[in-house]
């Protein structure tokens, strides 16, 4: 405008205003401006203003795309939808695992059973079966009935677990349990039917008149030996079935698997067992363990039978100078240094202790401590006591998650034994093979199992076969149950509070990595709901792995 | 016939002797090697000014063994593990506060050899895998260490600032690394991870000296690791802490005043406020040893009397258990060493080792042949040239008889970060001042020129040096380039540091031999004193400014972006919407346009209106505004002043 009014002849802006419509058909003469004044507007301005501030405004709004593009923020889409659809699947219809019960009535009499008294019983068992509690993982399940007496074998219908007729009578059961139980063992075929766990209860009828009994073996087999009618029958194996196959024995009220607790094992499938031996004065006396050999022996069975749920690598080393945090105090009449239970959560001593998290366990790869704790000379011998006054027998306890800790009392250790003034010596094999099962009854608890079982409940004696690779293999097929479904579920709360998350901050960043990821695993845990992928249950899913990095 | 079975009968029965003996020799390698080791040792020296140094040595030893990595006793866990799965063949990591003075602590020992390292965070390493695979594993390491320091040497990750030097640094074959961070800070929090690999940490034994103001009050300061594992072997993992520090006596206070004592006497108790009770109970040996230097002893002679713990010029306040004679690689007495069993010591009795001096005493330490010291030279924030001297010191007329073609050799390793561009055509040789032919000097070189964001600049020189030589310069010029805003550290003003360049003299070897010392005494730290060692010296760190940007420039630039576009459209919808010209026609309908501001008119003028002179001379109807302008100030100002008042009172 400047330039144009820089040349005297274009027309002056202050007339501009009266003669805009002028402007546009003609131009104007220079005397209108120079000469007299011209009259006030009388008309409305004209469609060229108009257009020209229409066009600020356009150029103006073209340019806010160009903004908001570039303070866009990226956002990969997730599949909140398919998530939200999944997790309310799982709580409508928690995710259950076929498997069979089988029942097998070893009689004594002559005579072939009637086909008829199979079914029967069949129909009689699967009716109890509605008191299963909510919690259980276990959905549907197959009943069959065997009924096998002098004359041979009859099966109910749906029978699904080979029961090799004959090869065991009810005599047998009077023998050893340990040998019956292999035998059963070995009756049953020793494998399982199609990708289903069968359970197989055998009522041995036998009236030695030792009263009835029920013993529950290491396989996935229990068998009741006595003088049993039918009813009661029925009802010990629907008691023992739903009790301890199905629950692991563990009440209504009480901690343990299937109860909220989760496992100890890092979500890349890895646990790390960690021993440590801990010289809590090395002025006093100095141990060392063979742990290399005797452990390794010992945890090896374990560590195998393990291996579906977890892969556990075991380690060792000794420290010296780790005194615990927490205070003692004399005890004349128990003879030694008592430790209270409030004291515990102040036992380990983390600026003394350093052990050490393994280079080993990378990633999420979860480590469980086990501690053996010698006492100094002023300590010793150091008791643990329970709440009711009484000394713990194992001297042991554990922490969920961390691990577990055994106070051991070296030999001849008493109050005002004297300093063997650095002595070194060696944790006899024997002393340190009772330590390490108290550990894999520590390892039972910190994955949910009970260290030992009461027969509560069971208006007849109970007795459990130990295996020894510390769980039974009824035992492992809860945990794996239970890990498999406990993944699951973390693996849909992980993905719903990632999805809720990213919904509730609109201006998160959201990288296309996590959302592929987010997509991959939501499409496996759909699969694995719907029960395409049943076989492939214990693969851990990618989605727990991450978290919005 | 009888000849022949006897025969066969002696052949027999010596290869049944040979079959036990190798039994006997496995069985007894076998119960050696099944054992994990661990020794303690310390070495207490005077230093020549004054001060005191003190050099910790600890040794783990772990045999080759299938459960390595996961079954120890005495061996840390966690190196072992590093060890494995790394790969490892060797690995010396140090952290060092302060400078070594090559002048007055000696360049030409062990110590300094193999003990005085660069400031700041220095690693190496060596590693037993395909060559393809190293450079991967190199930044998992410097992140494992990372977090087991408790140091940042995760920063060692970026290829920008690792280098694999192939002879300058040791010789290898292309699987060592080499990296440092001249700036990091080392104090306690580096020292407790160090001290968590020993088995009795500071709780018993020789490391229980380590009281934390003491040695960090110190005047130098390295903590090292280094690692050697092999298949034969096993792990051995040497702890070293070397410190030097100022005796806290009395008469160490009047150490500055000229009429004080020259040398201090001090004691164990006096350096870290502690002293020894003990040893750790699960070493197998834990020694302290007392050396006195070639200078002392030459001194000592002198003064006629014999080098022993108490002779006419020093007393040791506890009588040694063992003297050794210290021989250097000439077989020349260099030192003589004292030593003590800390197993006849306990909180009862405990050691306090100390030296009285009887004599004012001056002598010297042995230098390397070379004071090799870098500078920056130029100004501006362009570029610059880096300058290495090397002074001599006079040893190599002692040693090397000064016939005309003899030279020393001096081997060069430096590695300089990429935004310093070094031009390596540049480089210019000087001799006693005289510039010289590169080929004249230079025997070989090895230079890996840097890029960009990717490679540091490696240099790797082996010098030859006329033994008659004074002085010897080199200059090299860079161009300082440019960083990414976030690249630049904090306080990027202070400049950049550029790591430390290595010296060595293969010529010369700083190994020690101890011709006394019966076959069954195992020292460590001797043993390491044995070792073939070539004189080396560290120069200093370089610091170059470097231009760094005007920070806030984003803001600025935001800021003005924002006014350019609020006038460009405040001014285009101001020149659209209003009307000048019927404005102007109200205006002078009520006859005040001859009232405009400058700015209008200004305006007016500029779009060739013409300013009516008349208009503004007539003066009469402008009495009257005026005046309303003249209420109007009163009327701010009143204002003001009941404003002012009503908030003061």
């Amino acid at each position: 405008m400047a330039e144009i009014a820089g040349d005297e002849t274009p027309p002056l802006p202050s007339s501009s205003g009266a003669e805009e419509s002028s402007l546009l058909s003609s131009p104007p003469s220079p005397t209108a401006i120079s000469g007299d004044e011209p009259p006030p507007r009388t008309r409305k301005p004209g469609t060229k203003r108009l257009v020209l501030t229409a066009s600020v405004l356009l150029s103006f709004l073209v340019g806010l795309p160009l903004l908001l593009k570039s303070t866009e923020i990226h956002r990969s889409p997730l599949p909140s939808d398919a998530i939200a659809d999944l997790s309310r699947r799982l709580q409508s219809h928690p995710p259950s695992f076929p498997c069979g019960l089988h029942a097998v009535f070893l009689r004594s009499g002559p005579g072939s059973p009637v086909a008829s008294l199979a079914d029967q019983l069949e129909r009689a068992i699967s009716t109890q079966h509605h008191l299963l509690p909510a919690s259980s993982t276990a959905g549907n399940i197959s009943v069959s009935v065997t009924i096998q007496s002098g004359g041979g074998c009859t099966s109910s219908t749906a029978a699904a677990s080979p029961w090799r007729c004959g090869l065991l009578t009810a005599a047998d059961s009077v023998r050893d349990d340990e040998v019956f139980d292999e035998l059963l063992h070995s009756a049953l075929g020793g494998r399982d039917g199609d990708g289903m766990k069968v359970y197989t209860i055998v009522i041995a009828e036998d009236d030695d008149g030792k009263g009835t009994r029920v013993v529950i073996g290491k396989h996935r087999h229990a068998w009741v030996v006595g003088k049993v009618d039918e009813a009661e029958a029925l009802s010990l194996i629907g008691n023992v079935f739903i009790k301890y196959f199905m629950n692991g024995g563990i009440e209504e009220g009480e901690t343990g698997i299937g109860k909220g607790e989760f496992m100890p094992v890092g979500s890349d499938g890895n646990v790390v067992l960690s021993f440590s031996l801990l010289n809590a004065d090395p002025n006093d006396w100095v141990y060392d363990w063979e742990f290399k050999n005797i452990g390794e022996r010992i945890l090896t069975p374990v560590v195998e039978a393990l291996r579906p749920v977890a892969d556990i690598n075991i380690e060792s080393q000794v420290l010296y100078h780790t005194p615990k945090s927490s205070y003692s105090y004399s005890d004349d009449k128990l003879g030694g240094n008592v430790l209270s239970m409030g004291d515990i959560p102040f036992f380990v001593n983390s600026n003394e202790w350093h052990l050490d998290t393994s280079i080993s366990a990378t990633g999420r790869s979860k480590v469980l401590q086990f501690v053996v704790y010698i006492p100094s000379a002023r300590e010793c011998p150091l008791y643990l006591q329970l709440p009711d006054g009484e000394l713990s027998k194992t001297n042991a306890f554990i922490s969920p998650m961390w691990g577990g800790v055994v106070i051991w009392n070296p030999p001849g250790c008493s109050v005002g034994s004297k300093k063997a003034h650095g002595t070194r010596r060696q944790m006899s094999s024997q002393e340190l093979m009772e330590t390490l099962e108290i550990f894999i009854g520590q390892l039972r608890q910190l994955f949910g199992l009970k260290p030992n079982y009461h027969a509560q409940g069971m208006d007849v004696a109970t007795k459990f076969l130990v295996s020894e690779k510390g769980f039974a293999q009824w035992e492992l097929d809860l945990l794996y149950r239970h890990h498999a479904c406990s993944n699951l579920l973390s693996c849909v709360a992980t993905l719903e509070s990632l999805s809720s998350l990213v919904q509730s901050l609109p201006r998160m960043i959201v990288m296309d990595e996590i959302g592929r990821q987010v997509c991959s695993s939501t499409t496996l845990a759909e699969w694995i709901v719907h029960g395409h992928l049943l076989q492939y249950f214990f693969i851990y899913f990618s989605a727990t792995v991450f978290d919005s990095e | 016939m009888m000849p022949p079975s006897t025969a066969r009968r002696l052949c027999f029965l010596s290869l049944l002797l040979l079959l036990l003996l190798l039994a006997a020799a496995a069985s007894a390698t076998a119960d050696a090697a099944a054992a994990e080791e661990f020794t303690e040792e310390l070495l207490l020296r005077p230093l020549p000014d004054r001060k005191a140094l003190a050099h910790f040595h600890f040794r783990s030893s772990a045999p080759p063994a299938s459960a390595a990595g996961r079954h120890h006793h005495l061996f840390p866990k966690a190196i072992s593990q590093l060890v494995q799965k790394f790969h490892i063949s060797e690995l010396e990591l140090s952290f060092t506060q302060g400078r070594w003075n090559y002048e007055q602590w000696g360049g030409y020992d062990p110590m300094s050899t193999n003990n005085a390292k660069p400031p700041g965070v220095e690693l190496w390493a060596i590693f037993d895998l395909p060559l393809a695979e190293i450079d991967a594993t190199w930044k998992n390491l410097t992140h494992t260490l990372s977090g087991l320091f408790c140091a940042s040497i995760n920063f060692l990750e970026s290829s920008t600032a690792f280098s694999a030097p192939r002879w300058g640094f040791k010789l290898n074959e292309g699987n060592l690394r080499y990296g440092a961070l001249p700036r990091e800070a080392v104090c306690t929090e580096n020292l407790t991870p160090w001290l968590k690999l020993l088995p009795c940490r500071d709780k018993a034994g020789i490391a229980s000296l380590l009281y934390r103001p003491s040695v960090y009050k110190g005047y130098y300061h390295s903590q090292k690791l280094k690692l050697k594992s092999s298949q034969s072997l096993g792990i051995i993992l040497d702890q070293t802490l070397t410190v030097v520090l100022q005796p806290n006596t009395v008469s160490g206070k009047q150490l500055h005043s000229t009429g004080g004592q020259l040398q201090p006497s001090w004691s164990m108790e006096h350096l870290f406020s502690k002293k020894l009770s003990g040893k750790c109970l699960v070493s197998k040996s834990s020694r302290v040893f007392v050396e006195i230097e070639k200078g002392i002893v030459d001194n000592v002679d002198k003064a006629g009397s014999d080098v022993s713990s108490n002779n006419d010029l020093f007393v040791l306040s506890t009588a040694p258990d063992r003297s050794l004679k210290e021989l250097d690689n000439l077989e020349v007495q260099s030192s003589s060493l004292y030593e003590y069993d800390v197993n006849n010591y306990n909180s009862d009795k405990p050691l306090n080792v100390g030296i009285t001096w009887k004599l004012p005493l001056i002598w010297s330490c042995t230098r390397a042949p070379y004071h090799a010291s870098r500078f920056l030279m130029g100004s501006g924030n362009e570029r610059g040239s880096i300058a290495m001297s090397f002074l001599s010191t006079g040893l190599d007329k002692q040693l090397v008889d000064s016939s005309n073609d003899c030279s020393i050799k001096a081997v060069v390793f430096q590695v300089v970060p990429w935004y310093v561009k070094v031009y390596y055509h540049s480089l210019e040789v000087f001799i006693d001042g005289n510039s010289k032919a590169i080929s004249e000097v230079v025997d070989k070189i090895h230079v890996t020129p840097s890029e960009d964001k990717l490679l540091p600049g490696t240099m790797e020189m082996l010098l030859k040096f006329p033994c008659s030589m004074q002085l010897a310069t080199l200059t090299l010029d860079f161009d300082k380039g440019f960083l990414h805003i976030d690249e630049y550290p904090p306080d990027a003003n202070q400049g950049f540091d550029i790591p430390s360049a290595l010296v060595s003299f293969p010529e010369f070897n700083s190994s020690r031999s101890y011709p006394e010392a019966d076959p069954l005494f195992v020292s460590p730290l001797l043993e390491n004193f044995k070792e073939d060692g070539v004189v080396k010296s560290y120069t200093e760190v370089l610091l170059v400014p470097l231009t760094t940007p005007d920070f806030s420039m984003p803001y600025n630039v935001i800021t003005f972006t924002c006014t350019v576009l609020a006038l460009y459209f405040g001014s285009l919808l101001n020149a659209l919407r209003r009307r000048i010209g019927e404005e102007e026609r109200g205006l002078k309908k009520a006859g005040i346009l001859n009232k405009r501001g400058l700015i209008p008119l200004l305006i007016a003028k500029l779009r060739g209106q013409k300013v009516d002179p008349s208009e503004s001379e007539s003066t009469s109807p402008a009495s009257l505004p005026r005046s309303k302008l003249l209420l109007k100030v009163v009327f701010v100002a009143v204002v003001a002043i009941v404003f002012h008042y009503l908030s003061n009172s």
